[in-house]
């Protein structure tokens, strides 16, 4: 029994956050494999379009909606499953568009879905997944009763970005400024330069010359047609908020065990505590095992040419493990207290259903991977 | 084969945690050692390349880190400041109407400005002129975020162009585009790694850049690619001592996974592709990336390794 472990049978909501290239998808669905196979009704809501990843969860791709991953695609792990896996994948945009025709008014659907800002802003800009990714765990949670739902969060650049989505939009509804600068225009029910006039004509010029006049329309435009639905995105944005803090969530932090990483971990684990979330478990993926001191004696009885390429292959695992055991000694010292589980590489790439089904042994603790202080204290040879 | 050289501003972007900072860093040290002025842009990150080449972290300034080598990581507001004085030209309007609350608070709403200030900056550094006229900077290297946010962010004067009417941000995404679709002067390097997933998001990438940016692939690093080292005949003989068969079948079968990465890179690409070896150091630092270059010296000079 782990610290995921328990998670697994505990938790309601797992959200694997981290950077970008580590495996967060991959150890997301492996999390929600287990949870289904020990018996819990288990959701994979991934990011990634990871097309290998829903092949292996034996669905010809993952859509916006949830699928149930069919029984036979988890025979060849030769275990029965006590609960049911379902797998989705988040489209930005279908989400948007749906949240729009759920919550917008009747009259104003189609001008929004219309407007300029509204198109890019659901689809091609940078900076809504975040918040889309919110709304969706939100809908999941609140809508369905999944007993664990597994979230897997867009490669962000920035934690921050992130943890900060609800946030943003309770501050953007909550903002005087706005207010101060919609009003007039709301109450007076129609929109156009005078809105700017009302406040400062000076610092509406100038944000003119900035951005162009009609821009500043247009933007004001779409706000004032999104404005009817600011309740209902504030009283979601308050739910987000709550539900990442519950004690029903829990955060796994995954990361790949290089140095270069380490400010990403640090940062990410310092802010979710900051933010009173629970970092159920820091993930080291990708970890080179030590090889055995024993192949190096197996390994002289071999003719010369034979034996100098063995003990180059094992010269170079041992440097491997050697750095990755550095790294995750430091990742244990910035992230103290957390509980740190290590998942080898393996030899091939992790994209079928058994190789998901060894991640989750080493997830969950059958297997371990020694800590990197034992190894530190075994000298290694050359 | 026309080598990087003949490019001033060289784009590097792949799959996350693929070795982007990595080649980027060595691309640009080995410009600097050609004697160009060379400038390594990286955008809003923990700064990674500065570090990796033995440096202290730089910061949102322009800073020399040695001979013909200068670094920055982009910052959003500071970009944003520099690109509103651009466009504003007085520090006190700035000042007076940028650190305003409401103007501050309405600008955050303007979808992708941040990502245009960013790319502005950087492009801008790609305009600037010497005294007599020529570049300021003869490579500039942009260590560009992962696939999705890579195309994202080149995208945006093209979605700015679509999205807004015409005006001031417009013409200053106009002249970005051009930038970005002059084939002399622009070029993207594409990093993979010998693995399934990070070389279909190559091909994805170069589709996008091509069709959704219009930036030309100049060429491919497959990087930590493994060398072959066993034989066939090795594995056979190595059946009674199935823990070091194990061993050598690992490096076995990540080589012959590094002989189809390439195949499938050449391929689809129809660019050249440079092999770049898993570097053995004990940590990971100035004496790597000085390795690493050695193995992009014909991608950055165009010449045929001797």
């Amino acid at each position: 029994m782990n610290a995921l472990s328990e998670a697994l049978s505990k938790k309601r909501v797992l959200v694997c956050v981290g950077s970008g290239g580590v495996g967060k998808t991959t150890i997301s669905a492996t999390l929600a494999l287990r949870s289904a196979v020990d018996g819990r009704s288990s959701l994979v809501c991934t990011i990634d379009p990871a097309k290998r990843l829903a092949n292996s969860l034996g669905l010809n791709a993952l859509g916006n909606v949830e699928a149930e991953v069919p029984p036979s695609a988890l025979e060849p792990l030769g275990v029965k499953p006590r609960g049911r896996l379902h797998a989705m994948m988040l489209d930005m945009k279908q989400t948007w568009d749906d949240l729009i025709l759920k919550y917008a008014p009747p009259d104003k659907r189609e001008k929004i879905l219309a407007n300029r800002f509204y198109q890019s802003l659901s689809s091609a800009l940078a900076g809504s997944q975040e918040y889309i990714a919110m709304e969706k765990l939100w809908e999941l949670r609140t809508k369905r009763d999944y007993e664990l739902i597994v979230l897997d969060t867009p490669p962000t650049a920035h934690a921050l970005d992130f943890l900060e989505a609800p946030n943003r939009v309770l501050d953007f509804l909550d903002n005087e400024a706005a207010k101060w600068l919609l009003t007039p225009a709301l109450a007076a029910g129609k929109i156009g330069l005078s809105l700017f006039s009302l406040g400062s004509s000076y610092v509406a010029k100038t944000i003119s010359k900035f951005t162009g006049t009609e821009t500043l329309q247009e933007l004001a435009g779409f706000m004032m047609a999104i404005a009817p639905m600011n309740e209902s995105f504030r009283e979601r944005a308050r739910g987000v908020r709550e539900l990442l803090e519950a004690e029903s969530t829990g955060f796994v932090l995954v990361t790949s065990p290089g140095r270069e990483r380490l400010d990403e971990v640090t940062h990410f684990h310092r802010l979710l505590k900051q933010n009173r979330m629970e970092v159920v478990a820091v993930v080291v993926n990708r970890v080179h095992p030590m090889p055995a001191q024993a192949l190096w004696e197996e390994a002289k009885g071999l003719i010369p040419t034979r034996r100098a390429k063995v003990e180059e292959t094992l010269r170079e695992l041992t440097m491997l493990a050697e750095q990755d055991a550095r790294g995750i000694a430091e990742i244990q010292a910035v992230c103290d207290g957390t509980p740190l589980i290590q998942v080898p590489r393996f030899e091939l790439d992790v994209h079928d259903i058994g190789a998901l089904w060894r991640t989750a042994r080493y997830l969950i603790g059958d297997e371990a991977l020694p800590s990197p202080a034992a190894l530190s204290s075994g000298e290694t040879r050359r | 084969m026309a080598g990087l050289l003949d490019k001033r501003l060289w784009i590097v972007s792949g799959k996350g945690g693929v070795g982007k900072s990595t080649i980027a860093a060595a691309l640009a040290l080995r410009s600097a050692r050609a004697g160009r002025r060379t400038l390594v842009c990286e955008v809003n990150t923990q700064e990674r390349i500065s570090r990796l080449l033995g440096h202290q972290p730089v910061g949102p300034q322009v800073t020399k880190l040695e001979d013909n080598l200068w670094a920055v990581d982009v910052r959003p507001q500071e970009a944003m400041r520099e690109y509103a004085l651009m466009v504003l030209r007085f520090e006190t309007l700035y000042k007076t109407v940028f650190e305003n609350k409401v103007v501050r608070y309405f600008l955050r709403f303007i979808p992708s400005l941040q990502e245009l200030v960013l790319l502005g900056k950087i492009l801008f550094h790609a305009q600037e002129k010497r005294p007599d006229g020529q570049p300021l900077w003869d490579s500039i290297v942009m260590d560009a975020p992962a696939t999705g946010h890579a195309i994202t962010f080149l995208r945006v004067p093209q979605v700015l162009l679509q999205t807004l009417p015409p005006g001031p941000m417009t013409r200053e995404a106009m002249k970005m585009r051009d930038i970005l679709e002059d084939p002399a002067t622009t070029a993207a390097v594409l990093v993979s790694l010998p693995e399934e997933m990070p070389v279909n998001e190559t091909l994805e990438l170069h589709s996008a850049l091509r069709d959704q940016v219009r930036v030309r692939t100049h060429a491919a690093v497959l990087n930590a690619a493994f060398p072959e080292r066993f034989t066939e005949d090795d594995l056979e003989t190595l059946v009674d001592h199935p823990e070091l068969l194990r061993v050598a079948r690992a490096h076995h079968d990540r080589a012959a996974q590094t002989v189809l990465a390439e195949m499938k890179l050449e391929r689809n690409l129809h660019v050249p592709v440079y092999q770049v070896p898993r570097i053995f150091t004990p940590g990971f630092g100035r004496e790597a990336i000085e390795q690493v270059m050695g193995h992009l010296e014909p991608l950055v000079t165009g010449k045929a390794e001797t």
